[in-house]
């Protein structure tokens, strides 16, 4: 209390010679651009070295949706895995492979031709997201582990990456 | 404290809303009427409905989902999708259509979804949304606004008399018959009496209503003229009255008694006597024995 009564007779005693203001400025911009999962993707285990998200070995595509509100403005970007994020331990290398491909769109017109104009860099798929409306990726992963070893028991969970990159 | 609007509606008619099952799941051509649920007050709002194309890359494939108008020309909804070259086979379309509500469920002709192209449609799904007001027809529910409490039937209650001379299962004798149409012969006969002391009764009430309407205007008229004679000699009463006056001064007593002396009056007297005798024989007259 007496320190605050220090200062503020100081105050009044120190003449002012300049004084300043910084006005604050402030804003928000809401995405044009969500992704929300549309389906969480399971690995099959069709044998005991191999890891996969082919429905026909027993495994779920993960799907993600991108919702656009502004057309010409984003890249969509998705990276398959290529690492587990958490796994038992393993002692061999994994061979990764990986897809993504459209889905569904709700634009036939206009996004019909995401799928052909997409480019593929690694294990990332870019698509030009050249419409407004939603548009649903599906991804494919699989893994094997080396030499074709049997896989250690235990819980793997790997991540499909996908980004919304203004253009 | 804070009091939220409420409307009394109980559970029952509230609205709810529903989705139907697939409509072209058995084919691409659908009735309305197989589809939608039967309560009324149903309102379409909205229409999902998604399919895979087959088509070749290089192909231009249009694909028409809609419904017509069963009430008119044209369509109340018509989705087109035109997959142009470019756009890859096993593409799915997921779609949301809103529709102007309230239109009437009547009028929601067949559902089709028609492809024009070298292409087809795979695994097509149409669902439609809807919302049910149950207060559609206000008496679906006491609770609903605007119920009316229905009037219970009447019935109407046909009263039939016994008639036991119409009963051919009655039996009556030649001499019995006689005395039933004599006997109705009597009854009518006193009918048209009745009916004619009636008409008398009423006749005779009308002259007398008519007499004292007279008697009445009679009266009335004696009364007007009473009053008048009243008023005219008032009027003289009172000129009467006005002329007369009354001279100011002192009225002084003229009556003077010249010997101070006032003699008895033997007149008086005597008649003082005679009644004080007729009043003592009339007291003694209740002690005396009768005979």
């Amino acid at each position: 209390m007496i320190k605050k009564i220090l200062l503020t007779c100081t105050a009044l005693l120190v003449p002012t010679l300049a004084l300043a203001e910084n006005a604050p400025i402030t804003g928000s911009v809401q995405s044009r651009c969500v992704i929300s999962v549309d389906t969480p993707g399971v690995y099959g285990n069709p044998n005991a070295y191999t890891l996969t998200t082919a429905p026909s070995d027993g495994g779920v595509l993960p799907i993600v949706r991108y919702d656009v509100t502004l057309a010409d403005a984003y890249y969509a970007q998705i990276t398959t895995p290529t690492e587990f994020s958490s796994s038992p331990s393993l002692s061999d290398t994994v061979t990764w492979t990986g897809s993504t491909e459209v889905s569904s769109v709700s634009d036939a017109a206009n996004m019909g031709d995401y799928e052909t104009n997409k480019t593929t860099f690694g294990e990332t798929t870019q698509y030009d997201l050249t419409a407004t409306g939603s548009t649903w990726f599906k991804s494919s992963s699989s893994a094997t582990y080396g030499g074709n070893k049997a896989f250690p028991g235990g819980n793997y969970t790997a991540y499909v990456e996908a980004v919304c990159i203004a253009q | 404290m804070v009091f939220w609007p409420s409307y009394c509606y109980s559970d029952s008619i509230q609205p709810y809303y529903g989705t139907t099952p697939n409509a072209a799941a058995g084919g691409n051509t659908w009735s309305m009427n197989s589809i939608l649920p039967t309560p009324p007050g149903l309102d379409i709002n909205g229409v999902i409905y998604n399919y895979t194309i087959n088509k070749d890359v290089n192909d231009h494939v249009d694909v028409y989902v809609g419904n017509e108008n069963a009430n008119g020309t044209g369509y109340i909804f018509r989705e087109h999708d035109e997959w142009k070259p470019g756009s890859l086979g096993g593409t799915e379309i997921r779609k949301v259509v809103p529709v102007i509500p309230n239109i009437p469920r009547a009028a929601w002709g067949q559902g089709s979804i028609e492809v024009e192209g070298p292409g087809s449609v795979e695994d097509p799904n149409v669902v439609y949304m809807y919302k049910v007001d149950p207060c559609f027809d206000p008496q679906y529910d006491p609770n609903c606004p605007g119920y009316v409490v229905p009037m219970p039937p009447i019935v109407d209650v046909t009263i039939e008399i016994y008639d036991a001379t119409q009963d051919e299962n009655v039996k009556l004798t030649s001499e019995e018959l006689v005395l039933i149409e004599e006997n109705e012969q009597v009854l009518e006969e006193k009918e048209e009496e009745e009916e004619e002391e009636n008409e008398k009764r009423k006749r005779e009430y009308r002259l007398q209503a008519l007499a004292d309407s007279q008697n009445a205007a009679m009266l009335v008229a004696e009364n007007i003229r009473i009053q008048t004679m009243n008023q005219a000699m008032q009027v003289l009463v009172t000129n009467s009255y006005l002329q007369t006056s009354i001279p100011g001064g002192v009225y002084k007593e003229n009556i003077q008694l010249v010997d101070t002396k006032i003699n008895d009056n033997k007149k008086g007297l005597r008649n003082g006597f005679a009644q004080q005798i007729l009043h003592e024989l009339m007291i003694s007259s209740q002690y005396e024995e009768k005979q």
